[in-house]
């Protein structure tokens, strides 16, 4: 049963506009932030904490036929050195299915595997410590490329692959016969490093039987669930504590539960606390990374400009096991579409095990990659039809009413159309694109200009539900203290919390105090991750407040003799509709609510309005609700060296309402920057499993001069019945749309087009020559 | 070796060995965690101070090569009310997830205190080598030129 | 290339107060004694254990070697002098301007701030932006050890990447640069356009004299072990016309010159095309100039 809160909201406040919501509020964690208060896990200095660093393998694939720690154990300063064997519980810490030991036992499956811990009460001793375990390995034949995985037998796990998906919808046969054009093309998307500047960490306390463990994470009941299996421990003893955490963008999300099990597995060997911290190095070379996805897209489309159907293939590389791939596998295939109705879907994707590092998540969770593909193609295709770009979107966007790929019925908050739109118009893109066509023919540099659309629906995809708690406690006197399991990674979603709560209770935000992430607080509330902090988190919250706001108003309706609807608080005072002589503060209130032992608090739990796709034919509805987003890219081509210098983006995005305009101002621009280093600079180099760029130096991110002109964001307000004021999510579509979009500006400025990314100045320069 | 230096305005002096960084200096001996290693190779700027006035990348300083000098931190910029570049930064909304803004701070710092009219580009200037993977800079740039604004502002009251 | 970073190493560390001393403690600990300057090379390559120094000994508190003097039409910069106040000198933008420019585009100010000139030198990247517009003005350091003193054309100094011809007993206390009136121009290509590393830089000087190309140097750096002067480049323009067609021409002399390599951040061919790019944009700039 799910609320239609948008209406009972508007019926609460008869508006819609918000006395706090929507408005640009001080981030309740900005004064932490600029003075530097603000504590991250490393910064808990823990008196006596032993330093945790790993043995990692040295080769791809192999099988371990010993670990001496003798030596390692005679350094001085070493505590112990700790092996697969010692791992109290089950030594599995797969984020879907068991593939995955925390600490390799009988063989390795990439390099940098975790084969043993060393713990040493500094961190020189731990490095030398490491330096003196001896692991014996034998060599097994290792690969690196999906296909020839498949092709071949490495046996790198019993199944070649962990999983695949795949979509049918209608007739895929027969539509092509019926397309007048068509056009089929193969995509190479790479992997991507998350390069957070705040690198992993844990610190780990034994206290009696329970142990606590802060970290980096963006899933502190995920992690707790790893940690307590490692531990041979129950949930209940289990503490995570999340605080500060320097930037997540699905990083923490994957390596989250294996940091913090690694701290907790040597504090509880030890029972000592422990704390390990990555170096740089460290999360370049063992912390998971974007999946590359090879993709074979066809798509069909009929002369006056309609799609008719789509047939796509494609591979993850996801390494040496598992880890998201699976889930991110479905969303790339759910999304496949685009933002388009097309009646017939065939889509076929499958993971494969190679001895490459594993996969994460990364903000897009696979959609980059599969959009990327969608609007490459709606790009060719609109030229072969001979139509505008923009116009062929246009014509094909999804409405209130089209059914998606999975055939889902979306009846309501779909902006995608007015987006285009908007986006077009504010970029000028007509005549831009007219621009272009008359640069000179030996210009040394090209303009161009192009468009891409993306979508991503809100909510974790995958084989559980998706659900989400929120505590509020009203205090004697007024303030509130609000918990979520919501995880605050700097997007400002517990801003939003906190600006819902006081809005609903009629408070002034600053009464609000949002708690640490702490497990203890409340029930599992899911993972900060997939858009859905504020839509599923934020909607928990507002459940909470909602229901006591029920409560206030009918003791206040008591107390002032009226009816319960004819009760406003506003600012903290509590007072009768058109009566406003007729009031008491919000504080009193709460005093009488103790008083008479009214319950002044209330533990929400909500679940996501959403289903399972059928296994079979992958039809259903993955999501409770889509964000939309378009982005327009002015680029300019150095002709001569392929540089391509992105003059100004135009982002767009359709997101519901827009609680904090300006911090989404900031999500959307960053989101941009990520995709534009995808698009442009960001490769990472492997020889044989290895990273060999893992630096800031040669993992090349945009700085500061790097950023093109960032026109503030175009947005659609296309509200969300089910959530708490009509909110979806927000942190992915920009950078989803973004390599596309600077991809068809470089087609536009160049006549070239690129079919693989990341495009770097020397692809660019090479593929000039030759042409691609 | 004993380094005797001025810490955030305060004599201070403690015993540093050789091979310790002030990076690390600050944080486990004076607990000064403001200061973070995002990469310990320079190359991040998260765990910049000014030295003598000037920004610099304390991963790759040692601690005993401060000594007579002094050191500011991002603690050291305010009193008992915010500097007007961290308001700035408060109100532009010139942070996500914080970890690079003490950096970010002391660089606009650094920079107001030599050109207190600073355009985009010096402020990219002064910014460059300073990473950041949440915000996309541009609110950040906004910050830095609202600070300026609002010293400007609060001159003209005195 | 991709190293793990460690604590650094332990080390005995001495930081003299004059260069005699310096000399002296030099002298003492060979050849397990390293100089840091800013330290800004030299500390990551602890951190990686690629360099592994028992003694350290620190020349930032000898005030001798960081000055900025103009003495009859030429330059002298101290060595220890920072990359900043280069930055920020009257003198070196009048009288070395492709100087500024280099710099200008070299690291970012925090890096900068420490960075000195002596350091980026004896460094010796084969990508050190300082080195292709000193090579070009024909620039000499000055060295001093136990035996005295001496100075060493720039072009004698780089051996391979990484390496000098210094010894470990000398210090290098001053770059001399002789003040030549002409056009010079520094491009530099990096993978992005803040805070990065030279793929191929380029530094071009020259005199035009009725319209012709007269005291032409041209110095490339990141394609090859070490900066590079390019004589052949500079030949095949000697004396001639300046014109587009002979500016194509010279910059294709510049493929056979420089001898890059193939690695993490650039192919030898990219290398190679560029360099012939950037030298050619950098003669046609000086041409437009004249």
């Amino acid at each position: 049963m799910h609320r239609n809160y948008l209406e009972e909201l508007q019926k609460l406040f008869q508006a819609t506009e918000y006395k706090i919501v929507g408005t640009n509020v001080q981030r309740i964690d900005a004064i932490d932030k600029v003075t530097g208060r603000a504590k991250y896990t490393a910064d808990f200095l823990i008196e006596n904490a032993l330093i945790v660093r790993p043995v990692t393998s040295k080769y791809p694939h192999a099988v371990i036929k010993s670990i001496d720690k003798s030596r390692a154990l005679r350094v001085p300063g070493v505590h112990c050195v700790i092996t697969a064997d010692d791992v109290p519980g089950e030594n599995v810490c797969g984020y879907y299915i068991d593939d995955e030991p925390l600490i390799a036992h009988d063989k390795v499956r990439y390099l940098g595997e975790v084969v043993a811990l060393v713990v040493a009460r500094t961190e020189s001793a731990a490095w030398a410590g490491v330096d003196a375990v001896k692991v014996e390995y034998e060599e097994l034949p290792a690969v690196f490329d999906p296909g020839e995985a498949l092709k071949g037998d490495f046996h790198i796990h019993e199944k070649k692959s962990p999983g695949d998906v795949k979509i049918r919808k209608g007739n895929v046969e027969q539509a092509f016969k019926e397309c007048d054009v068509i056009v089929e093309r193969i995509y190479r998307a790479g992997s991507q490093d998350h390069a957070y500047l705040e690198t992993e960490a844990a610190v780990a306390i034994p206290e009696g039987r329970g142990i606590t463990v802060i970290s980096t994470n963006q899933n502190p009941f995920r992690t707790r669930n790893a940690v307590a299996r490692i531990l041979g421990k129950l949930v209940s003893e289990v503490r995570i504590i999340t605080p500060y955490v320097g930037g997540g963008f699905g990083g923490k999300d994957t390596y989250g539960p294996i940091i913090s099990s690694l701290a907790a597995l040597a504090a509880q060997i030890t029972d000592r606390p422990c704390m390990i911290v990555y170096t740089r190095h460290d999360s370049f070379a063992y912390r998971f990374k974007r999946t590359p996805f090879e993709i074979r897209y066809k798509s069909g489309a009929t002369k006056d400009g309609k799609l008719k159907a789509i047939e796509v293939e494609f591979i993850c590389d996801c390494g040496g096991y598992a880890a998201q791939v699976i889930g991110l596998m479905r969303r790339a295939a759910y999304h496949a579409t685009g933002v388009y109705e097309v009646p017939n879907c065939k889509v076929d994707g499958v993971a494969v095990y190679t001895n490459n590092l594993p996969v994460a998540a990364f903000n897009g969770f696979g959609n980059p990659q599969m959009i990327f593909a969608v609007e490459s193609q709606m790009d060719i295709l609109a030229e072969e039809l001979k139509i505008d770009p923009v116009e062929f979107r246009i014509k094909n966007a999804l409405i209130p009413g089209s059914r998606t790929g999975t055939n889902q019925l979306l009846d309501h908050s779909v902006g995608i159309k007015e987006l285009i739109e908007k986006v077009s118009k504010t970029a000028n893109w007509e005549s831009k694109r007219k621009l272009a066509k008359e640069t000179g023919k030996n210009a040394s540099k090209k303009r161009g200009i192009g468009v891409a659309c993306s979508w991503h629906g809100c909510g974790t995809t995958g084989f559980k539900h998706d659900w989400a708690g929120a505590s509020v406690i009203l205090n004697p006197d007024g303030s509130i203290t609000y918990s979520t399991g919501i995880v605050e990674i700097g997007q400002g979603t517990l801003t939003s919390h906190a600006m819902m709560v006081a809005e609903i209770l009629g408070v002034p935000l600053q009464w609000v105090k949002v708690e640490t992430n702490d497990t203890t607080r409340m029930p599992d509330s899911g993972e900060t991750h997939a858009q859905r902090g504020t839509i599923l988190g934020g909607t928990a919250a507002a459940e909470a407040a909602l229901k006591l706001r029920e409560r206030i108003n009918a003791l206040a309706a008591d107390m002032l003799g009226c009816a319960p609807e004819d009760i406003a608080v506003e600012n903290g005072i509590v007072y009768v509709k058109n009566l406003r002589s007729k009031q008491l503060s919000f504080k009193d209130l709460v005093r009488e609510m103790y008083q008479r032992g009214i319950n002044p608090s209330e533990f929400s739990f909500i679940l996501a309005r959403r289903g399972y796709p059928d296994p079979e034919t992958g039809l259903g509805d993955p999501y409770a609700a889509y964000t939309f987003g378009c982005t327009i890219a002015e680029v300019e081509v150095d002709m001569e060296t392929g540089e391509v210098k992105v003059l100004k983006l135009y982002p767009g995005v359709a997101a519901g309402k827009i609680l904090q305009p300006e911090v989404v101002r900031g999500q959307v621009n960053g989101c941009s920057m990520l995709g534009l280093g995808y698009a442009l600079t960001e490769l990472v180099v492997r020889e044989r499993g290895r990273m060999i760029n893992g630096s800031f130096t040669d993992y090349v991110i945009p700085t500061v001069k790097d950023k093109p002109e960032l026109n503030p964001y175009v947005c659609v307000e296309d509200e969300y019945k089910y959530s708490a004021f009509g909110v979806k999510g927000v942190g992915e579509v920009a950078l989803i749309a973004t390599p596309p979009a600077i991809v068809n500006a470089i087609y536009n400025a160049t006549g070239v087009r690129f079919y693989e990314l990341p495009v770097t100045m020397e692809k660019v320069y090479f593929g000039l020559k030759g042409g691609t | 070796m004993l380094v005797k230096f001025r810490l955030n305005g305060h004599h201070v002096e403690k015993e540093a060995s050789p091979n310790e960084t002030l990076l690390d200096f600050l944080r486990l001996r004076f607990k000064i965690t403001s200061v973070k290693k995002g990469c310990d190779l320079g190359e991040c700027g998260t765990c910049t101070v000014l030295l003598d006035g000037k920004p610099v990348r304390s991963c790759l300083i040692l601690a005993v090569q401060v000594n007579g000098s002094s050191v500011t931190t991002v603690e050291g910029i305010s009193g008992a009310e915010l500097n007007l570049i961290q308001r700035a930064f408060v109100e532009n909304y010139g942070f996500q997830c914080g970890f690079c803004t003490p950096g970010m701070v002391l660089a606009a710092k650094a920079l107001l205190d030599e050109n207190p009219n600073p355009r985009a580009d010096d402020i990219k200037e002064a910014l460059d080598g300073h990473l950041c993977r949440c915000t996309g800079y541009e609110q950040i740039i906004e910050s830095v030129l609202k600070a300026s604004e609002l010293m400007k502002r609060s001159q003209q009251r005195t | 290339m991709n190293t793990e970073i460690r604590p650094l190493p332990k080390f005995e560390y001495y930081a003299p107060q004059s260069l005699e001393e310096a000399i002296l403690l030099l002298e003492q600990n060979s050849p397990w004694a390293k100089l840091i300057a800013g330290g800004t090379d030299l500390l990551p390559l602890m951190k990686k254990r690629m360099i592994l120094p028992r003694v350290l000994i620190d020349l930032s508190r000898i005030k001798e070697i960081s000055f900025i003097d103009l003495r009859d039409s030429y330059l002298h910069i101290g060595a220890m002098t920072n990359l900043n106040e280069i930055l920020g000198s009257e003198i070196v933008k009048e009288k070395a301007p492709i100087l500024t420019e280099a710099i200008s585009q070299l690291g970012c100010s925090g890096i900068r701030n420490r960075a000195t000139i002596g350091g980026n030198l004896c460094n010796a990247s084969p990508a050190a932006d300082t080195a292709p517009p000193l090579l070009v003005l024909n620039a000499s350091v000055r060295l001093r050890g136990p035996s005295g003193e001496r100075s060493v054309p720039l072009t004698e100094l780089f051996l391979g990447p990484g390496q000098t011809t210094l010894k470990p007993d000398v210090i290098m206390t001053e770059v001399i640069i002789p003040c030549k009136d002409g056009k010079s121009v520094f491009l530099k290509l990096g993978r992005r356009r803040g805070f990065t590393l030279s793929i191929v830089s380029a530094a071009v000087f020259a005199e035009i004299k009725q319209g012709r190309f007269e005291r032409i140097s041209i110095a490339i750096g990141a394609a090859a072990p070490t900066p590079l002067r390019c004589y052949a480049t500079e030949s095949a323009l000697e004396g001639k016309t300046v014109t587009p067609e002979n500016i194509e021409r010279a910059s294709l002399v510049v493929r056979n010159e420089v001898n890059p390599i193939d690695d993490v951040r650039a192919s030898a061919a990219y290398r190679t095309e560029m360099a012939s790019v950037l030298v050619k944009r950098a003669l046609l700039k000086i041409a437009k100039e004249a």
